[in-house]
């Protein structure tokens, strides 16, 4: 029998919604300078987890994301290299 | 009222004349179905993310307008759609409802816009949708 596994979690700090934190800050399809940083290397959107936005601005996000893809701001995919 | 943005791609190779053509075109849709047109803004060449009908890059056009009906909007899609010289084209509701006071306040934006040069132009004054470049200007500040 295993013993049960020790949580080795190292807890990190729960972040904060960037634009909840900043109010200035608009979500934008056409602002790819900001979705870029929502995205990861080959394209995909972070998770929240990961981006630390709460859930109503990981949905706008997600939804200009779809709409720069749509018009070709932003990748589908991209292809290694 | 409502407010639309209509962004299209245009082919690189259209020359110069099909390009101001088209622009003319859109401009003339919005003016025949009585909507309001707020600016037409040229992006210039973009490398594209993904190729469309085999064209690496493509020439962005941001059409700024309010429109009574929908069918507005149908029909400058449509055209858009009819046209070769298009690759692709995004139109987006940006306001659902605008009043008269606010498209006057539009209306006096864009004038004092066309007398300024693009640098200096002050933001639009109150419409609910905010303009563009304070959104582009405060990008970063994030990281993954």
């Amino acid at each position: 029998m295993k013993p049960p596994m020790k949580r080795k979690r190292t807890f990190q700090r729960r972040k904060v919604c960037v634009f909840c934190a900043d109010s200035g800050m608009k979500i934008d399809y056409k602002d790819v300078k900001t979705l870029n940083h929502f995205v990861t290397e080959r394209g995909k959107i972070l998770p929240r987890r990961i981006s630390g936005n709460c859930a109503k601005h990981q949905r706008d996000i997600t939804q200009a994301i779809k709409k720069a893809r749509n018009i070709s701001l932003l990748a589908f995919s991209v292809f290694g290299s | 009222m409502r407010r639309y943005e209509t962004i299209f791609i245009a082919n690189p190779d259209l020359s110069e004349e099909d390009q101001n053509a088209l622009q003319e075109k859109v401009r003339s849709i919005v003016a025949s179905f009585k909507g309001e047109f707020v600016k037409l803004e040229d992006w210039g060449l973009r490398k594209l993310s993904y190729p469309i009908r085999k064209n690496s890059r493509g020439r962005y056009f941001l059409v700024d307008y309010l429109a009574e009906a929908p069918a507005l909007v149908r029909e400058l899609e449509r055209t858009l759609r009819l046209n070769d010289g298009v690759l692709k084209f995004l139109t987006v509701k940006t306001s659902a409802r605008v009043t008269s006071e606010q498209i006057l306040a539009l209306k006096a934006a864009s004038l004092a816009a066309k007398t300024l040069p693009l640098e200096e132009r002050p933001a639009a004054p109150e419409p609910t949708p905010a303009p563009v470049e304070a959104a582009k200007t405060e990008a970063g500040g994030e990281e993954k």
